[in-house]
């Protein structure tokens, strides 16, 4: 029997990874014609199966294996950094909340301008293509949104005397009165998605912005700011508990389905949950879904606006499926297909697109009827700016929530964390120019 | 009258002053039973007293995990790796922690050190080198790129702890068993291994744990639902955008938690002694 010294071993192992390594590529059985698909779970499970059965129905049709991988929304930075590192991955992807995926990752997502002339006039046309628009070009195709109404206890609203709340300030009012029966307004103030949301809301209602449309002026420190920071220290104080500093994106939904909260800024999720659930109000044998209601976002002394989160779809230009996976983009977008798969979601996940805009089920529950108008009035984050990096790292830093918390607080002034904000934003903007 | 006090002294003197960190210890345990069989109704009653169930048990969340995800087959799964990537480490940890614990040779002390600094960088600063590694290999996607990427972080951590260990082993029963004829690879797995034994089930039991609750590299290199380990697939599927299922998701982290008790409860004497070698000499 032949002896194996240590060093021929060594050299036999090092020479086989190197090998496997050099190969570089997949095993044969992975070189099958495959179109790979990374999403995120919906709040509504329906919404991810009708996904499903369109991918499929179109791979069977084209005699390609398809494979739709859903995680949580909360996991897909990490996927897609880890993908774009490793120059690998899923063909298309899901990118969002927000549109500043697609600056970031501008030179690894392949140009859907061809798509997104193709499925729009089929569909109504865009909503407002210009905001979709990166560096001037389609390198997504807006997806989704879901809009935030603000969900409200009728039955605390009879008990208060109040009717049709449409402003701000009406707001402020009942949360007051809420609060001091027990029932507090309540709107997430710390690092969540929604607090970007509803704080930007405020701040814009307010007649204030954070960036001008050229994309570079801060335009922060305003007396409309100041009057925005006022109005939110008001209804911290008066009309909210201090837990909202410590809110996550659940706790308003939690908040108003344990029969605490008067009022929510929240798309349509908490109604849908308490509803599946049999939630009781408090004390009875009532379900809370009988008596919560879905009304307008609120207008303030200047503008009636909001803002969403916006989720995209992209193909990532290292794929080797571009041409299939635009051509499932174009099967998923058509006006039948678009049609189901919102149904599947209850309405909760709105395409850009005007047609979809007025889909049957917005009428199917009296629940909707708002979510169309408040689609209308819905802006990108960045507005009036463009989306960029820049503003995509402003929602991920929270700055803007921060500026709000910290002035409520009685930490900071108004005009310190204007001041703060504004130094912030100064530093990001100049860390992110955008390439020429 | 004395032997009564006797009976009852370690009421006072063990049990009475133990209950507080027992009681402290086991409150997430029993705050996650509880949650996975309410329902999801007394689960949002802001009335309900939070520490037992007034409106009757539910298996609703079992069932959810049971029928309308893949629970099981991630509970396999993330078995299967862990075992594995366990099993791997630990034998490379024995075999990198002998020389450097017997041996004499120049720089053995820093490469001791330089093995604890590895396994101190965090697997968020790896796994993005560490994807392009395992996309090359050909490996994404599959099991195996987790059997081959966890001992990154489970090889340092066993062959620092077996480092210690080995060295609370007297030398001279090695050098005796020498003398008798054995070579090295002989001493090490005739009689420095048995006498390790407690050393080698406490790297054991650490790298399964470490192996089990491991999220990152799970999330990132596998992506099919049906490969998913548990960490991940459980977090993917019961978190819904602002959705959270409470209920499931405490379900999953009880049945999450079963294997990592029962190995302990077997082997907690061998992972005690394990652990305080070397305290006393």
């Amino acid at each position: 029997m032949s002896q194996v010294s240590r060093r021929q071993f060594l050299r036999t192992t090092a020479a086989g990874a190197a090998g496997a390594v050099a190969l570089g590529r997949a095993p044969a059985h992975a070189q099958a014609r495959e179109l790979t698909f990374l999403s995120v779970a919906s709040f509504v499970p329906d919404t991810d199966k009708e996904l499903k059965r369109q991918f499929e129905e179109w791979g069977a049709k084209n005699k390609v294996k398809v494979r739709l991988d859903i995680i949580a929304h909360l996991q897909l930075q990490t996927k897609k950094a880890a993908e774009v590192q490793a120059r690998s991955g899923h063909d298309l992807t899901a990118l969002g909340p927000g549109l500043g995926d697609a600056d970031l990752y501008f030179d690894y997502l392949a140009d859907l301008n061809d798509v997104a002339t193709d499925v729009a006039p089929k569909n109504g046309g865009w909503l407002n293509p210009d905001d979709y628009l990166i560096r001037g070009k389609w390198k997504l195709l807006p997806w989704w949104m879901p809009p935030f109404p603000m969900a409200v206890r009728t039955d605390l609203l009879e008990k208060l005397g109040e009717k049709n709340p449409d402003t701000w300030e009406d707001w402020l009012r009942i949360g007051k009165k809420g609060k001091a029966m027990g029932h507090p307004f309540g709107t997430a103030m710390g690092h969540s998605a929604d607090a970007n949301v509803t704080l930007l809301s405020i701040l814009w209602s307010y007649g204030g912005t954070y960036i001008a449309k050229d994309g570079k002026t801060i335009t922060l420190n305003s007396k409309e700011t100041r009057a925005a920071l006022d109005f939110v220290k008001r209804l911290y104080t008066e009309a909210m508990d201090p837990e909202v500093l410590a809110w996550d994106d659940a706790s308003n939904n939690r908040c108003l389905n344990a029969g605490k909260c008067i009022g929510i800024h929240n798309p349509i999720s908490a109604y849908e949950s308490a509803k599946r659930d049999k939630v009781l109000v408090p004390g009875t044998q009532r379900e809370i879904s009988e008596v919560i209601d879905h009304i307008h976002t609120p207008r303030g002394p200047v503008a009636r606006k909001a803002t969403t989160g916006y989720w995209c779809v992209g193909v990532w230009n290292f794929s080797k499926n571009v041409d299939l996976a635009k051509d499932f983009l174009r099967y998923h977008f058509q006006p039948d297909n678009l049609g189901k798969w919102v149904e599947a979601g209850r309405g909760f996940n709105m395409p850009f697109l005007a047609n979809l805009t007025k889909h049957a089920v917005y009428k199917s529950d009296k629940q909707y009827r708002f979510i169309p108008e408040v689609a209308k009035v819905s802006v990108p984050p960045s507005w009036p700016g463009p989306t960029t990096a820049a503003s995509q790292q402003v929602l991920d830093l929270y700055i803007i929530p921060d500026m709000f918390a910290q002035h409520a607080t009685g930490k900071m002034t108004a005009d310190q964390a204007i001041a703060w904000a504004e130094k912030e934003l100064q530093e990001i903007y100049a860390g992110r120019k955008r390439k020429p | 009258m004395s032997s009564g006090l006797g009976r009852i002294r370690p009421l006072f003197t063990l049990y009475m002053p133990l209950a507080p960190f027992v009681l402290f210890a086991l409150f997430p345990l029993y705050f996650m039973v509880v949650t996975s069989f309410k329902t999801n109704a007394e689960l949002y009653d802001v009335n309900a007293v939070p520490f037992w169930i007034k409106r009757g048990v539910t298996f609703g969340h079992y069932q959810l995990l049971s029928q309308d995800t893949l629970f099981w087959s991630w509970f396999v799964n993330s078995l299967l790796v862990s075992v594995a990537a366990t099993i791997i480490s630990v034998v490379i940890g024995i075999l990198a922690a002998y020389p450097l614990a017997r041996l004499r040779f120049p720089g053995g002390d820093s490469f001791g050190v330089a093995i604890f600094i590895t396994y101190l960088v965090p697997p968020s600063l790896l796994f993005l080198p560490l994807t392009t590694v395992v996309n090359r290999l050909g490996l994404s996607d599959s099991l195996w790129s987790l059997v081959v990427t966890y001992p990154t972080f489970l090889v340092p951590f066993c062959t620092w702890l077996l480092l210690g260990y080995f060295r609370t082993v007297p030398k001279e029963i090695e050098e005796c068993a020498m003398l008798d004829g054995c070579n090295r690879l002989q001493t090490l797995l005739r009689i420095l291994l048995p006498v390790a034994v407690p050393g080698v089930i406490c790297a054991a039991l650490f790298a399964f744990t470490l192996s089990w609750n491991e999220f990152l590299y799970a999330l990132v290199f596998v992506s099919p639902a049906e490969l998913k380990t548990m960490t991940v697939g459980v977090y993917s599927e019961l978190i819904r955008g602002d959705i959270y299922y409470w209920g499931g998701l405490m379900a999953g982290a009880c049945i999450g938690s079963l294997p990592i008790v029962i190995a302990y409860v077997f082997f907690l004497d061998y992972y005690v002694s394990g652990l305080t070698a070397g305290a006393v000499k």
